[in-house]
């Protein structure tokens, strides 16, 4: 079992301060999702713990397994078992899917034991055919030219054939169309187990009709103010993020709320 | 005018030697000659000029040792020339070719035995041999080469495949010359390796001069991985006629310091060049590559796109040049140059200059000079990859245009690999 624990974590970008102490704590083989209204820093969550360039850490620590990962470079995080699946994900012509794939999967193995093309064909093959994606795929360069959908999928598809200890899926369902909604959920929830742990990013509560988390967090205003079970998902539907800020008394406004 | 070949010792005993026709003694001679007046030419921003980059060497026939070969890595084709120093070592399927009306000869055996297409397309319509000190030298120093001759409506669909390796064993130096005519309506894929044997300070002096055709079309693709102590000149010159098109590709992947003159002339009407120029500048070492596409004839289309990477200390240059002169109707020069950086030390350039002389046309260009893009190293590099695997990742993709223009998979296997080799060179050394 492995744990990832955010403590009092305070992110920058740019100067503007956009997490404000945000603590959570999750072990692999639980669901957590994080939900807030847009603005309120869960993108900035997810791209901190990754270590990307242009968030600030100002304090805090992520701690994976106890240790502080925050000094470690990207590529040294993600082998230490961390995953993000991305909004954007980049474009990066040249290169094979499938090439690239293999290329994740041999930095995570010693020099003289890369994994086998057939084995890993096999794999690769399997994987594509539970999220519906066609051979052709693997074959295209990585994400150039990838519809909306095609991209989710395939950040899917690295999750599933990477295997990470955690990985943060950060709004994984936009733009998606119900049934590709449902195929990205397949593959998620494959992945469950006891050596796999997932923290979701949504603002809706769609996703997790399809990924049941164990524990749902409620971010707004660059802080954790609510957790609860599947149910407080379903309130939010219910209620909207602003009724949980009025019960809980918060002077937070709401970037799309009128004024 | 008549030549003393008398006062010329040295080209008359070689000439003797390898018993050449008169006009083409001639001819050196009167290069020789034009040269005191001569200078050596300009290219924007490239600073040669103090390089060896002059042929100094006496002209003089020399075998190499054939056994160098077994250093290279020699793709199996089709249609395939080797040629090591002035020696054509292989030769192979060309007889078929031969069938068909396809000269393909050594540069000897085209004098010899095909002396008079030889003299109608030798430096007469692409390069001119008193043009400037460098093509006056190039043509009185001239030892070896290919000739190929491709009749009207013959389509040679398999590339022909040639290995010129410069032979750096000795401190000969290296001028070699390509023709390459297509006739109408005719068709050829050539695909040129470059490289070189040994590690003497040499210098290279080397034309290609392709003469498309009306109506013909040209695929033209090369890797060129001359030596880390060989100074080169090499100028790659296409002369097109109505319709005609040149695909040309370019791997520039060289060691040493080098100069490419790489210029398509336009001159019949609907005639239309693709010029794809990839490089990658390592070490200390300097590559100016100024590329030029002329449009003469109405209707022409020139397409320039230049991608390089510099790491080290390196220095790479792109010049784009789009010429539209006057008269030039409804033609169309577009270029794009880009350079990658990977080091604060290394040196880059890409000047786009765009000459119009005529207004019913389109035209535009991009250049730049940057790094690599951080979205996408931070992508590769949250899946696992080491940050210069993932920048070797990105760059290839910078550099598939050209790549994937590479009518061989082996050699574009082969390329792929030289590339890596000289990333991870430049790497190590930043």
């Amino acid at each position: 079992m492995s744990t990832l624990e955010i403590k009092d974590l305070h992110v920058s970008i740019e100067g503007k301060n956009i997490l404000k102490g945000v603590n959570l704590t999750m072990k692999t083989g639980e669901i957590h999702a994080i939900m807030g209204p847009n603005g309120t820093g869960k993108s900035t969550l997810s791209e901190a713990i990754m270590g990307h360039p242009a968030y600030k850490v100002t304090k805090g620590e992520v701690l994976l397994n106890g240790e502080n990962i925050l000094d470690l470079p990207v590529d040294e995080r993600a082998r230490a078992g961390l995953f993000l699946a991305m909004q954007y994900p980049a474009e990066i012509p040249g290169v094979t899917n499938a090439e690239f794939i293999r290329g994740a999967i041999n930095a995570r193995r010693p020099e003289d034991d890369a994994i086998s093309i057939k084995n890993f064909l096999k794999q690769l093959d399997e994987t594509m055919s539970v999220l519906d994606m066609t051979e052709e795929m693997a074959d295209r360069y990585l994400n150039e030219g990838f519809s909306g959908g095609e991209k989710k999928r395939n950040e899917i598809l690295q999750l599933m054939m990477i295997k990470p200890k955690f990985a943060i899926l950060d709004e994984i369902d936009s733009g998606l169309d119900i049934d590709a909604l449902k195929v990205v959920s397949r593959g998620v929830n494959k992945m469950r187990g006891p050596e796999f742990g997932s923290l979701i990013i949504t603002h809706y509560q769609r996703l997790l009709n399809y990924i049941v988390p164990d524990v749902v967090h409620v971010m707004m205003g660059g802080r954790i103010v609510e957790q609860g079970g599947p149910e407080l998902a379903k309130r939010l539907e219910d209620e909207g993020y602003a009724g949980i800020r009025d019960e809980l008394g918060l002077d937070i406004k709401l970037v799309d709320e009128d004024a | 005018m008549t030549v003393e070949f008398e006062s010329y010792p040295e080209i008359k005993s070689y000439a003797e030697s390898v018993a050449e026709p008169k006009w083409f003694t001639e001819m050196r001679i009167k290069a020789l000659e034009a040269q005191p007046a001569l200078e050596l030419p300009n290219f924007e921003k490239i600073r040669y000029q103090r390089w060896p980059i002059q042929v100094k060497k006496a002209l003089k026939k020399f075998s190499s040792d054939s056994d160098l070969l077994e250093e290279l890595d020699i793709e199996e084709a089709k249609y395939l020339v080797v040629q090591l120093g002035q020696d054509t070592v292989r030769e192979k399927g060309l007889t078929e070719l031969e069938e068909q009306g396809v000269i393909i000869c050594d540069w000897q055996t085209a004098l010899e035995q095909h002396s008079d297409l030889v003299q109608k397309y030798f430096m007469q319509k692409a390069v001119k041999y008193d043009e400037d000190l460098l093509t006056a030298q190039h043509v009185a120093n001239l030892t070896s080469g290919l000739f190929v001759y491709v009749p009207k409506n013959t389509v040679v669909k398999e590339p022909l495949t040639t290995y010129f390796v410069q032979d750096a064993t000795t401190k000969a130096d290296y001028v070699h010359h390509v023709i390459i005519v297509t006739e109408k309506n005719s068709e050829f894929s050539y695909l040129e390796n470059l490289t070189t044997v040994g590690s003497e300070k040499t210098t290279a002096n080397i034309i290609v001069e392709v003469i498309a055709g009306t109506d013909s079309h040209v695929k033209f693709a090369s890797v060129d991985r001359l030596g880390t102590n060989t100074t080169t000149y090499l100028n790659r010159r296409g002369h097109l006629e109505d319709n005609a098109k040149i695909d040309w590709s370019m791997g520039m992947m060289n060691d040493g310091n080098i100069v490419g003159d790489f210029d398509s002339d336009l001159v019949g009407n609907g005639s239309h060049s693709e010029v794809k120029v990839v490089a990658i500048s390592t070490g200390k070492q300097v590559q100016g590559i100024d590329t030029r596409v002329t449009n003469i004839g109405r209707h022409t289309i020139g397409h320039i796109l230049q991608h390089g990477v510099i790491l080290s200390r390196s220095t790479l240059t792109f010049n784009g040049i789009g010429h539209i002169i006057k008269g030039a109707k409804g033609s169309d020069a577009q270029q794009e140059s880009r350079v990658l950086m990977l080091s604060t030390k290394a040196k880059g350039d890409a000047n786009p200059i765009l000459l119009i002389d005529d207004n019913d046309v389109t035209a535009g260009h991009a250049a730049s000079v940057g790094r690599v893009n951080q979205e996408q190293l931070y992508y590769l590099m949250s899946r696992g990859l080491p940050k210069k695997v993932a920048e070797r990742l990105v760059i290839r993709g910078f550099l598939g245009p050209v790549l994937a223009a590479i009518p061989s998979k082996k050699i574009e296997e082969q390329l792929k690999v030289t590339i890596e080799r000289k990333l991870v060179d430049g790497q190590t050394d930043e």
